[in-house]
This record gives C-alpha cells, sequence and structure tokens, in this order.
C-alpha cells in the first residue's frame, strides 16, 4: 500500500515536470506568435491562466491511457497479425481478473484525481465567485442587444457599446442580461470564462487582467444573422489611463436616456463604437424587469 | 375562404427562385427523383417495389431500406458539410464568402439535423434490424407491422426536411433550435415548423423501434440462449433501445411545447410572459446526451462482434462488457448538465455534473482495454471491418479524452460553443459511431445481399476517410483553443484561415472516401456472382447469423438453433465438421410468417401530409391526414389476414438449395 | 397488431409478447408525462408571472370529474370482467358505459377550460397558464384517444371472432385505460390540490 501511495506520487512528480516541459515547449514556440496566438494557449487574466493549467495537467493525466491505448492498437496487429501463428494464439482465453482489476483500478484512480481537481477547480473558478486576495474596484453591467454589446459602468455613469476598457490588475464584477436578442454569451477567451446572458435574468462574472493591451471580446452562443460579427476590442490598461478615459466619455454629447436605447435595441450588424457620458437610471435593472413583466420600461416587441 | 382552409400560407413565393445554390439543390434532387422513377418504370419493377419492398414486415428488407435513406441523406449532410468547410475557408478578414448568413445558418443547422436524426440513426437501426434477429435465432422482429410503420415515418420525416429545400426554408437556429431564437418572435418563418414536424415524425418511428427491440431481445431469443450467452451487439442493441425508450419522450415533449409556443401562441419558452428558455434547454438535453450513447452503444457492440470475428479469438471479459454498458447506459442520464455548465448553475451543481460525466471514461475505458486484449493472442486478419476497428481505438481515445476534458467545468468554460467542442464531438460520432457502422455495413453486407464487398476499394476509401477526418477536425481542435466559435459565417482574424483550409482539404478528402465507398458499391453488385458468399459465413464467424444461407431464407431459420454457451455456433462448426447437417436428415416444419402490409406505408404518408399541412397551416389538409392516419390504425385492427403459414416442403426445398450451394 | 412471426406451440405466446411490448410503451408515456409535469413545476415556482391557476380552480368540480373517470375505470373492470365470462352483451354494455363516463370526463375538462379562458386565465396569458394546459390536455387528448378505441373495441367485440386476440386487445386498453387514470391522480394532486391549498 505504501509502496502504491510512493509510486502514485513519483508518477505525479514526474508527469508534472513532463508538464512543464511541455508548457516550456508550446510557450517558447509561442513566444514568437504572441500577438498572434489568442484564447486560452495565450492566457491574459488570472481565470484564464488557471484554467489553462487545468487544461494541461487533465490532458497529461489522461494521455497515461490515452497513450497506453493507442500503442497496443497498433502493437498487437503487428504482433499477432495473422500467418504469425505461433503458439501465441489462446483463442479460448478470454478471462483475467488481475488485467480486468487494473484497467477498472488505474482509470478509477485518474477520475479519482481528475474528481477531486474538478472539485476544487469549479468551485475555485465559479464565474459567480469574487476571484480570491482582490477586492472588486470596478463593476460592469452588460446587456446584449442584437448584434451587439452595450456596456454600463454604472459607479462611473457611463456606457459603451461594442467597447469594453478595464484596468489591469483589478478585479472586475460584471453582471448580464440580454434584450430584444435570442441568448447569447458573454466571452474574452483571453481573461476568462464564459456566461450566458439571458433575457429576464441576470448572470455574473469576475475577470482579472494581469496584462495591458488589446483582447478579443466576443459572443459564443450563435443568436442569428448578425452573430459573426458581434465581436469587441476589450482595451486593458493602467489606472491612470483608466481614469483618463472615464473622463473624456464623460465629455461626450450622447447620453443612454431611454428614446437612445430604445435606437440601440433595434438590429444592427458590425455596429460602430459609440460612447455614452451618462445612463438612465437603473437602466440595467428595468431591463431585466421589463421581461419579468413589471417595471417602468414598455417595448413593442 | 375554401382557399385559405385548403392552402393556408403555402404560395408560389415559398420556392426559393432568387436563391441560386437552392434552385441547383432542387433541381438535382429532383433530376435524382426523376431517374429512380424512370428506371422503375423502364425496368417495370412497380409491383415488385410495391409487394416486396414498401409493404414489407421482413425485418431484413426493412433494415436494408434504412440503409438506403442512411445512405442517401449521407451525401445531403455531407454536401451542407462541404458547403461550411468552403464558404469558412474562403471568409476571412474582409472576404464575406459566397454564403449570406440567413443561408449558412440553414446550412448548418439542416446538417446537424440530416446528420443525426437521417444518417446516424437510420444506419444503426438498418444494422439492428438485419443483424438482430439472426443473432439471437429468431424469425423476425416481435411487431413486423410496427417495424414497417417506424421505416416508413422515419422515410416520410426525410422528405419533408429535404421538402424545406425547395419549398420554405429550413430552420436557422442549430441542430437543437434553441428558443427564443426557434420562438415565434426571432424565427417567424416556416423553418421551424419543418423541424418540429419532421423530428416528431421521425421520433414516433424511433420510439417505436426501440419498443420493438427490447420485446425482441426479451421474448425472442432461442431456447438456451440466456441473457449472460446473448452476443454483446444484442446486449449493446437491448440497452440502446431502453435509452430510446427513456429518452425520445422526452425530445417529444421539448419539440411539442416548443410547436405549441409557435402555434398556439403559449409561453413555455418565450422571453416574456412568465416563458423559461432554461426549461427547453434542460428538456432537449435530457433527450440529447442520451441520443448520443444510443448511437454510440450499438458501435461498442459492433466492434465486440468484428474483434472477436477478425482476431479468430473469443471476447475477452464478456461480463465486464456487459456490466460496462449497463453502467454507460444508466450514467448516461445523469450527465447532461454538461451541456450548458455556462449557463449560471451553481458551482456544486456544475461540478456534480462534471464529475459524473468522468465516471463515463471508466467503463469506456475498460470496454477498450477488453477488445484490446481480444486482439492480444488472437490471430488477427486486417480485413477492411477490422481496419475501422483499430481506426477507432486511436481516434475515439482522442476524442473521449477531449470528452472528460471538456467534462471539468473550468476548461468547459473556455472550450463551450468553440470549434473544439466542434472537433470533440465529430470525433467521437466520427470515429465512433461512424467508424463503428461502417465496419458493421462492411461485416454484415454479405449476410443481408449474399456477396461481398470488393476489399480492395473497401481499404482504399477507409484509407481517405481515415487521413480525411484527421485533417478536417485536428486544425478545429487548435482553432478552438484559439477562441474561434462554431457556426460562423465569416471571422476577421486572417491568421485563422490557414486551419480552414486544411479542414477544408480534410473534407474533401473525406469526400474522395465517399465516392469509392459509392464505387465500392457500384464494383460489388456488379461483380457479385464472383463476390457471392456461397457459403452464408463469410468471414468464418461466431454468431448464428453465419449459419443460414446469404441472405438468408425469408423465414431466417428453417429450424430454431438451440444455444448453450457464448459463440454456440463457433464451437459446434469445431466440434462437428461440418456443421451443417444435411437438409434430408432432418425434419421440417411448417412456418408461420407475417403478411406484408401497405398500412404502415399509409399511416406514415398520412402522418406527412399531417406534417406539411401543419406548417402551412392548411387546416384542410391537415384534417385529412390526421383522418387518414386514424382511419388507417383502425382499418387494420380489423383486417384478419395477417399472416401465413410457408410449407414444410417448401422449406425444405429452400434448404436443400441452400446446401447444395454451400458444397459448390 | 400482427401475431409474431415465430408463433411455434413449444415456444412462444403471442399475446404475451404483445401485452409486454404495451406495457414498455406505457413506460414511455410515463416518462412523457414526467416531463410535463417537470415542466408545470418548473413554470408554477410560487410568484410566477401571470394569474393564479388558485383562483379560477373549483375543488369541487374537479372532485365530480374526477369520480366520473374513476367510476369509468370502474365500469371497465366490469367490462373486462364479463368479457372473461364470454358475457360478450354485457361487456359491450358496460363498456358503452365506459365511453359514457370517460365523454363526461372529457367534456367537463372542455367546459372547465372555456370558463377558466373567458375568466382570464388562457393558455396565451403566461408560462404558467400553458404549463397548466399543456399538462392537463395532454391527459384529455389521451383519454378521447382511449375513447375511440374503446368504440373500436365494442365493435370489435361484435365483428371480430378471434377470441384470443379480442382478449389481448382488451387487456392493452384495460393497462391504457387504468394508467390514465393513475396519471390523473397524480395531476389531481399536483395541478389542483396544490395550486388550490
Amino acid at each position: 500500500m505504501l509502496m502504491l501511495t510512493q509510486m502514485i506520487k513519483t508518477m505525479g512528480r514526474t508527469l508534472l515536470r513532463l508538464k512543464f516541459i511541455f508548457i516550456t515547449f508550446l510557450a517558447t514556440l509561442l513566444a514568437g506568435c504572441d500577438q498572434k496566438v489568442t484564447g486560452i494557449l495565450n492566457p491574459k487574466g488570472i481565470i484564464s491562466y488557471e484554467e489553462r493549467i487545468l487544461l494541461f495537467d487533465s490532458v497529461a493525466l489522461m494521455l497515461i491511457v490515452v497513450i497506453p491505448v493507442i500503442i497496443m492498437s497498433f502493437a498487437f496487429i503487428i504482433r499477432y497479425r495473422e500467418g504469425k501463428r505461433t503458439s501465441a494464439y489462446k483463442p479460448n482465453w478470454g478471462h483475467s481478473v488481475f488485467l480486468e482489476g487494473f484497467w477498472w483500478g488505474i482509470p478509477c484512480l485518474i477520475i479519482v484525481a481528475l474528481g477531486i481537481m474538478a472539485w476544487h477547480y469549479t468551485h475555485k473558478l465559479d464565474p459567480y465567485r469574487k476571484i480570491d486576495g482582490y477586492p472588486v474596484s470596478l463593476k460592469v453591467q452588460v446587456v446584449a442587444l442584437p448584434w451587439k454589446w452595450l456596456f454600463i459602468y454604472p459607479e462611473q455613469n457611463i456606457a459603451s457599446v461594442n467597447y469594453l476598457k478595464l484596468p489591469v490588475n483589478q478585479q472586475v464584477q460584471f453582471f448580464l442580461t440580454s434584450d430584444n436578442v435570442p441568448m447569447s454569451a458573454f466571452f474574452v477567451p483571453q481573461l476568462g470564462s464564459q456566461i450566458y446572458t439571458m433575457a429576464g435574468m441576470q448572470t455574473q462574472l469576475h475577470l482579472l487582467a494581469t496584462q495591458t493591451g488589446t483582447y478579443r471580446g466576443l459572443d459564443s452562443q450563435y443568436n442569428g444573422d448578425g452573430f459573426s460579427d458581434m465581436h469587441f476590442p476589450v482595451e486593458v490598461v493602467d489606472d491612470a489611463e483608466m481614469k483618463a478615459w472615464f473622463a473624456s466619455v464623460k465629455n461626450s454629447n450622447k447620453t443612454l436616456n431611454l428614446s437612445n436605447y430604445t435606437k440601440l435595441r433595434q438590429n444592427s450588424i458590425a455596429h460602430p463604437k459609440e460612447f455614452y457620458s451618462g445612463v438612465e437610471d437603473k437602466l440595467f435593472m428595468n431591463i431585466m424587469h421589463y421581461y419579468m413583466g413589471h417595471g417602468p420600461l414598455k417595448f413593442d416587441n | 375562404m375554401l382557399k385559405e382552409l385548403i392552402l393556408g400560407n403555402l404560395s408560389l413565393e415559398a420556392i426559393p427562385l432568387d436563391e441560386p445554390i437552392i434552385v441547383a439543390a432542387g433541381v438535382f434532387m429532383a433530376i435524382g427523383m426523376f431517374v429512380v422513377l424512370v428506371g422503375i418504370t423502364a425496368f417495370k419493377k412497380w409491383g415488385c417495389i410495391w409487394n416486396e419492398w414498401v409493404c414489407s414486415v421482413d425485418h431484413k428488407k426493412i433494415g436494408i431500406m434504412y440503409l438506403i435513406l442512411s445512405g442517401v441523406m449521407l451525401l445531403r449532410g455531407f454536401s451542407d458539410a462541404l458547403l461550411m468547410r468552403s464558404q469558412q475557408a474562403i471568409a476571412a478578414d474582409t472576404s464575406m464568402g459566397y454564403l449570406p448568413p440567413e443561408h449558412y445558418d440553414q446550412i448548418f443547422t439542416a446538417h446537424g439535423v440530416i446528420m443525426i436524426f437521417f444518417v446516424a440513426m437510420p444506419f444503426m437501426i438498418g444494422l439492428m434490424n438485419i443483424a438482430i434477429p439472426l443473432q439471437i435465432g429468431a424469425r423476425d422482429v416481435a411487431y413486423p407491422y410496427l417495424n414497417s410503420l417506424s421505416f416508413w415515418m422515419t422515410f416520410v420525416a426525410a422528405m419533408l426536411v429535404n421538402l424545406s429545400l425547395v419549398v420554405g426554408s429550413f430552420a436557422a437556429t442549430g441542430w437543437l433550435a434553441y428558443p427564443p431564437l426557434s420562438g415565434l418572435k426571432f424565427s417567424p418563418g416556416v423553418g421551424v415548423d419543418y423541424y418540429v414536424w419532421a423530428l416528431q415524425i421521425g421520433g414516433v418511428g424511433t420510439l417505436l423501434g426501440g419498443i420493438n427491440f427490447i420485446a425482441t431481445i426479451l421474448k425472442m431469443r432461442c431456447p438456451g440462449m440466456t441473457l449472460m450467452k446473448m452476443p454483446i451487439f444484442v446486449w449493446s442493441v437491448l440497452c440502446a433501445s431502453i435509452l430510446i425508450c427513456l429518452a425520445f419522450p422526452i425530445l417529444t415533449v421539448s419539440l411539442g411545447l416548443l410547436e405549441l409556443d409557435r402555434m398556439m401562441g403559449m409561453h413555455f419558452f418565450t422571453q416574456l410572459h412568465g416563458g423559461n428558455i432554461m426549461m427547453y434547454i434542460n428538456l432537449i438535453w435530457a433527450w440529447g446526451h442520451p441520443e448520443v450513447y444510443i448511437l454510440i452503444l450499438p458501435a461498442f457492440g459492433i466492434f465486440s462482434e468484428v474483434v472477436a470475428t477478425f482476431s479468430r479469438k473469443r471476447l475477452f471479459g464478456y461480463t465486464t462488457m456487459v456490466y460496462a454498458i449497463g453502467v454507460i447506459t444508466f450514467l448516461s442520464f445523469v450527465v447532461w448538465l454538461h451541456h450548458f455548465f455556462t449557463m449560471g448553475a451553481s458551482a456544486n451543481v456544475n461540478a456534480f455534473f462534471g464529475i459524473a460525466t468522468m465516471i463515463i471514461a471508466i467503463p469506456t475505458g475498460v470496454k477498450v482495454f477488453n477488445w484490446l486484449f481480444t486482439m492480444y493472442r488472437g490471430s488477427i486478419r486486417l480485413d477492411t471491418p477490422m481496419l475501422w476497428v483499430v481506426a477507432f481505438f486511436t481516434t475515439f481515445a482522442i476524442g473521449g479524452m477531449t470528452g472528460v476534458l471538456m467534462a471539468l467545468p473550468p476548461v468547459d468554460f473556455h472550450t463551450h460553443n468553440s470549434l473544439f467542442n466542434v472537433a470533440h464531438f465529430h470525433n467521437t460520432i466520427i470515429g465512433g459511431v461512424l467508424f463503428g457502422y461502417f465496419a458493421g455495413f462492411v461485416y454484415w453486407f454479405p449476410k443481408a445481399f449474399g456477396f461481398q464487398l470488393d476489399e480492395r476499394l473497401g481499404k482504399i476509401s477507409f484509407g481517405f476517410w481515415v487521413s480525411g477526418f484527421y485533417f478536417a477536425f485536428m486544425p478545429l481542435y487548435v482553432l478552438g483553443l484559439q477562441g474561434v466559435m462554431r457556426r460562423l459565417v465569416h471571422y476577421d482574424n486572417v491568421a485563422y484561415q490557414p486551419y480552414f483550409i486544411v479542414a477544408a482539404f480534410g473534407a474533401v478528402l473525406i469526400l474522395i472516401g465517399v465516392g469509392f465507398q459509392i464505387l465500392q458499391i457500384v464494383y460489388s453488385v456488379k461483380h457479385r456472382e464472383k463476390l457471392r458468399d456461397k457459403t452464408g459465413d463469410a468471414w468464418n464467424g461466431r454468431t448464428y447469423e453465419w449459419s443460414i444461407s446469404s441472405p438468408p431464407p425469408v423465414y431466417n431459420f428453417a429450424k430454431i438453433p438451440t444455444a448453450n454457451r457464448i459463440d454456440e455456433f463457433w464451437y459446434e462448426k469445431e466440434e462437428k465438421d461440418p456443421a451443417h447437417v444435411h437438409p434430408n436428415d432432418t425434419c421440417f416444419e411448417d412456418i408461420h410468417m407475417p403478411k406484408n402490409t401497405s398500412a404502415g406505408f399509409f399511416i406514415a404518408v398520412f402522418s406527412g401530409i399531417l406534417g406539411f399541412a401543419m406548417i402551412w397551416q392548411m387546416w384542410l389538409p391537415a384534417i385529412f391526414g390526421l383522418v387518414g392516419v386514424i382511419f388507417t390504425v383502425i382499418l387494420r385492427t380489423f383486417n384478419n389476414d395477417t399472416d401465413y403459414y410457408i410449407k414444410a416442403d417448401t422449406v425444405k426445398q429452400i434448404e436443400l438449395a441452400h446446401y447444395k450451394e454451400m458444397l459448390s | 397488431m400482427s401475431q409474431p412471426a415465430t408463433l411455434e406451440a413449444h415456444h412462444h405466446d403471442g399475446p404475451g409478447t404483445d401485452v409486454f411490448g404495451f406495457w414498455i410503451y406505457i413506460l414511455t408515456d410515463c416518462v412523457l408525462f414526467g416531463s410535463l409535469f417537470a415542466t408545470f413545476i418548473v413554470l408554477n415556482y410560487p410568484g410566477a408571472y401571470g394569474p393564479q391557476l388558485k383562483e379560477f380552480i373549483q375543488l369541487p368540480y374537479v372532485l365530480t370529474e374526477t369520480f366520473l373517470l374513476l367510476g369509468s375505470n370502474f365500469t371497465f373492470g366490469l367490462a373486462m370482467m364479463t368479457f372473461y365470462k364470454r358475457k360478450m352483451a354485457w361487456s359491450k354494455l358496460f363498456l358503452l358505459l365506459t365511453i359514457i363516463l370517460g365523454a363526461g370526463f372529457v367534456l367537463m375538462e372542455i367546459n372547465e377550460f372555456y370558463h377558466f379562458v373567458h375568466e382570464g386565465y388562457s393558455w396565451q396569458v403566461s408560462g404558467a397558464a400553458s404549463a397548466f394546459y399543456g399538462l392537463v390536455a395532454t391527459h384529455g387528448l389521451h383519454v378521447s384517444v382511449g375513447l375511440l378505441w374503446i368504440l373500436v373495441m365494442i365493435i370489435q367485440l361484435s365483428v371480430t371472432k378471434n377470441v384470443r386476440l379480442n382478449e389481448k386487445r382488451m387487456i392493452m386498453l384495460g393497462i391504457f385505460w387504468n394508467f390514465l387514470d393513475i396519471v390523473w391522480i397524480f395531476v389531481f394532486t399536483t395541478v389542483y390540490l396544490q395550486g388550490a391549498l
């Protein structure tokens, strides 16, 4: 029993070392293409970074089973090919408790390991959960519209369409919903998880970008003809630039009042960026309440 | 007023004459149908087609018709795939490709619907029909008339989908038609209605088939064949049929409620008035996940048969194989949430379903090892069926791995709805389901038709299919990890284009593979005398279907066999040589057979009329269709002339002819 | 349904296999109703949008409906007993009574729907209402199909001389009719009692 545990520990450590070699290899390969590689392979936020580690760890664990299977599938057809019929041919042998125990047991152990990882990381990386160790310094309300994104910064009372600016190294808390569009999903692959946006309901997401730059945000859930153009740039900047941007948007001559919002929620594809210096009071809440059947908003749907 | 009641919303504008690709496809379909109809008339085959095939209640003929339907719909579904791959290979950066979104959205929806419902399911049910009664030593399935009805309902449903191409439009919602996109507000046209009615009609057919095969397997096994002596394929079909019976009613409800929303202004899944789209997503996936296990279990069963036969060795670990199938069957009902981890369920819920999903990997892995160790110390023949099995091991291992990967909710938060997801399910469906069915097709083809398929062409098509698969889908894994989503009609990052071009190249390789499969069938038909299977035992098989002639006589077994152990036929062959006794030494009895009937066909046709009429709100034709269905069902129950006897002498003559051919 | 193809004396009991298959169909119908119940429960959570069902339900009315349906099961039982005793005329009479009681149930249900709609609880008013109609009307449709089947059965008892075949059909019809009664108990409890209390 002790030997088995020690064996597993050594195997685990070797694997983890291998995994680091693998990541280093991949990173070196991709280092030249840092700008070109997008998504979870090139994480720029805490959540994505942790999710990438989980991805590689799981692949490593599963290769323990997958690689022998592939090797055996070729080795056996070569070794036991008809014509080479030797004394190895045992036509009626079809039972071995030891072997069965082995290949019920090893996958069970791997799944137990993966299961523990799943439980732990599903809770740690839950989109609704605040990221440990960082206070929430910015709130953004997200409304999926056809076929564009509206971002409201409620505490700064400004809004933007198809453009998201976030501060680096600060936790941002998102509240998301949909209006006048089928179910969509907010996703910035390099920063963190995706989450569905549904009319009349509020979902949440927490992101923390670790490097300045411009990243790609998009809708991952197909929602009609304008789906392919429902993407937006996400600019991560330092705190000073963030504050400067808030100030400059405040100078915009457009406000997101009810009449502008009603125009905004009509269909449009590849909508250009827009900026609003003021937002209708409780707009996000009222959009949700509209679908719940109460609240002040009335649209002819 | 009367015109409205008869024609409803149907008008000449429903035919999309302004879309050249659709017009071309429609013309192509029409030409194809015309050629077939003219051919049948020219060769004066209408009588034979009607009496021997349309009205047939013989499981062997019904199985063949399912396979033909599956093959024809594969061409349609694959054309959709080629359109998608070529569009995505071109539409990078400023190029919009040649397919506008409205059209492209219908193509990927039709691709998914056709491939699952009208290629994979009929393929599977066709193989089930041909093999199951033969493997259990039965003369037919439990309910031959229902069997015929099941086929024709599936056929009519497929025709409705084909009709939607030229009259109206198809759904543009993705293959599962999530509301609110599929609701009246965002999909006001007839597309979603076509989708719902086609799947409801086809769904009834499939459900009846599930009931049929459970009853057949549990009630009609030959004497001595206890459950633990059945061939593994029979076990896998039993469990798949249980899944069908438990899952398909959920599909009926999901689609039914969606259609009630659309037709009667209800609010099950609307955004306003208290509807809940999450309810639909839960219901549809409570069906959808068991569905993919319905597809894969018979493929696993086929692998068990082929591996044992072509390794000339008994299957390793029969008992654990059975338990593994049972565990997979049970678990397939408790994992459905993994299709929408990103919908905002709590971490506890996500984690539970994620872990449950990963647990399925264990019995699946056990089966793979059991197959490998069936090969171990066997004597392996690498004929085409076995080649498909070997390709399956690697391909499905990769597909299964990416599946367990996505079962981890935090990873799924990245891969959900991306091309990684698309690559995963094509990996398991093509590498597992399709490779398995191809293996079964080549394996049982001689039994069904009496001659083998040409080996060389089979191997060539195999090579193109497998290499094509890897070229088509490995790039999608990379793209998915880079954050490229599914169902994109164009994309702006030109760095993705090389991957899409490679994927399109893969699709072309698969096209060549399909071409060689068609060539293989045509060539083998032409040279069928040379390829004739004289003994009925084309592969030196282990189970009872190989103990009778190819093709079998209409009654299958002149004498029902008695099974005392697993692979009884194999051991009979080993112990007695030959295993066959001269017909003159046997005492034959009259055999009781069911008569052919046109009832199944007509019920399906009336259902199709009902469906089409409901789609276009043609109320009088709809009532006509409904009354027709009810009337035919009731009329059939008053038919007392539903069976006949084959005389013992006739049986003897048939058996004698087969015996003579075996010796020649 | 035709006899199965392997009707050898030593081997199979045709009616048994057909009845077995019918039980499997009932299983699938359980899943169907189960999904409808799940939908009803989810869409009728406390505080759901729209008018409340309990404002429209009249329990005595529903109780009467229930007794009609239960009564029809009793008369069917009598039809079955007299059938086994080969008293065909009585059997047909009790089947007719079953139709009358069953039709009474359906008519009362349609009447209930009519009044609900006129009082403002139509199937278009909310998701909760849609779920109510979806579940209850599906059951009502099953009962209506059952009524048609009983009618056909009466005709078959007169016309078809094959007693074994008729016995098999009566058994299946009985299973169906009883099943619908059991589903109604669940509907009554979940929809009406929970809704009203």
